[in-house]
């Protein structure tokens, strides 16, 4: 494979490799403190509402809204030159206000992106083999 | 004695290289020619300073700079994190509690670098040639989001739903930068004139952010000296005083660029909470603005935070733009060009202007200039200072 057509893999850091391994089984998880029943996402260490230590990687719903959104025109790596315009999406789930997090929004024309939408996770498999969460219009 | 950093320091030496798109030369040559014509404008021999405070970003070592230069010894030496767009007032800052609290004499802040040619430093409008991505990035690059135009692109679109903020309030921006630009032979846009039709119809980077509503990319250097008000009585220019310094972040600029505009708190408010009242002004003294200009609509963002209007309101307060162009408008912004115009120097040429300002040496010199607020990058952790004019 030809790395430079593709954007980069996720290297999976010490701690979160649990994030990926669920998302090579299809399943979008992320640390829940086990005091609290807090999500953190980016993950944390430790919960960043009660600090205590210890979490699980809890199921998501795996639906949201979209919070924000860019369609990208200009691309800024040898990969996006085939790919734009592409759709990157900010996305508030449905499991806890403010929890947001960054996927792309697949086969959605710019035109029907709008606010507050509704949408599903979908997972979507990178050449180099991980799979990634994704979303699209529900 | 007052707790806060007021009246204790003041800029005495400003320098800066030519901004270009390849400076033909290292980054070093261009820190140390930056900082020697900093030291000329004040005044001072390298033998007379001794500390160094540099951008981490800086690929510069302060130590390196300091043999090139001759300097017999650093007692103070500091990086500021998040420098980057973070960093204009924030290496300024440290350097102006070195000489407060005496560890220092007199302190050189600077930034020096080839970011538009690639030669040391990578532009930042591209994306890193690595296959994996890691750490906070990992969440990030593999759905093709890299660069800081592209992040922020998300903060502005929220802010025009909430809002009703539209693409020609940035640009207006846009068009006060190059206007001021087109007022300064030594601006990269020099002699490039630009109107809201330009900037309408300019490519779509990452929508709803233009390529005219982005910042320039430049090599090039430019330097600050610091020191204390009892030392720059013997030197060559009327020394600008740090009237009151600020930096600012809060846990929601960890996660990405991406800015949460719907916190109450932003690393501006923050960082602005007591500027005004350390500096003892309201902002109506304000004789000039640098607002940090990366990308326009972050612009509108910061005006809102320091206070000049409320949330939300920076589109009507603004209005046609007139208002900060000089020689009429009431509130004149980035008076050289900015970030957006003159040269992307991270923010410290905007400083640069503004004690050319404040001196009464400056190209476009607004009459009996008093007052400068300069702010750092805000979407990421940042830093504000308010200057006052000497005599």
């Amino acid at each position: 494979m030809n790395d430079s057509l593709a954007f980069p893999y996720p290297v999976p850091e010490y701690g979160t490799e649990p994030y990926w391994a669920a998302c090579n089984e299809q399943r979008l998880v992320m640390q829940r403190c086990r005091a609290c029943g807090h999500f953190r996402w980016q993950p944390a260490p430790i919960c960043t509402r009660c600090q205590a230590p210890d979490h699980d990687w809890a199921p998501l719903s795996g639906r949201g809204r979209i919070y924000s959104w860019t369609v990208i025109t200009h691309p800024v790596h040898p990969a996006a030159i085939a790919k734009v315009p592409y759709v990157v999406v900010e996305v508030e789930l449905d499991d806890q206000p403010g929890l947001r997090m960054i996927a792309n929004l697949l086969d959605a024309a710019p035109y029907a992106i709008a606010f507050d939408a509704p949408v599903r996770v979908c997972f979507e498999q990178h050449p180099a083999g991980q799979y990634l969460p994704m979303f699209r219009l529900s | 004695m007052s707790p806060s950093l007021a009246e204790r320091a003041c800029i005495v030496g400003i320098g800066h290289t030519e901004y270009s798109k390849d400076s033909g030369r290292s980054e070093l040559a261009l820190a140390c020619a930056a900082i020697t014509a900093a030291l000329t404008d004040a005044g001072l021999a390298a033998t007379d300073v001794d500390g160094i405070v540099k951008y981490t970003m800086d690929n510069n070592d302060p130590v390196d700079i300091a043999r090139c230069l001759g300097m017999p010894e650093l007692r103070f030496f500091a990086e500021v994190a998040y420098g980057g767009g973070g960093g204009p007032l924030g290496t300024l800052t440290p350097a102006a509690m070195a000489v407060a609290t005496g560890q220092a004499k007199a302190v050189i802040a600077f930034r020096a670098m080839n970011e538009r040619s690639g030669r040391g430093t990578r532009r930042f409008g591209q994306a890193a040639p690595t296959p994996g991505a890691e750490g906070r990035m990992s969440y990030l690059a593999p759905y093709g989001l890299f660069a800081p135009a592209q992040m922020i692109a998300l903060a502005a679109r929220r802010h025009m739903h909430l809002y009703g903020t539209q693409s020609q309030h940035f640009g207006q921006i846009a068009v006060t930068c190059r206007h001021h630009a087109n007022m300064n032979p030594d601006a990269m846009m020099y002699g490039r004139p630009l109107t809201l039709d330009d900037h309408q119809a300019s490519r779509m980077i990452a929508d709803p952010v233009r390529l005219l509503d982005c910042c320039l990319e430049t090599d090039g250097g430019a330097a600050i000296i610091v020191t204390t008000p009892d030392r720059a009585r013997a030197l060559r220019h009327k020394p600008v005083t740090i009237a009151a310094a600020g930096l600012g972040a809060g846990a929601w600029n960890n996660r990405f660029m991406v800015r949460d505009i719907d916190a109450p708190a932003s690393e501006s408010t923050v960082a602005a909470r007591r500027l005004f009242a350390d500096a003892g002004i309201a902002h109506d003294a304000l004789d000039a603005i640098y607002i940090y200009d990366h990308f326009t609509p972050l612009v509108l963002m910061a005006l809102e935070d320091y206070g000049f209007c409320q949330r939300g309101e920076a589109k009507d307060f603004i209005g046609d733009g007139s208002r900060f162009r000089l020689p009429h408008g009431d509130l004149p912004l980035n008076t050289s060009g900015g970030n957006l115009s003159e040269g992307y120097m991270h923010g410290m040429q905007n400083t640069i202007e503004a004690v050319r300002q404040l001196r009464g040496t400056a190209r476009n010199q607004i009459s009996n200039a008093r007052y400068a607020l300069v702010t750092a990058g805000n979407a990421v952790p940042t830093s504000a200072m308010i200057l006052r004019a000497n005599g």
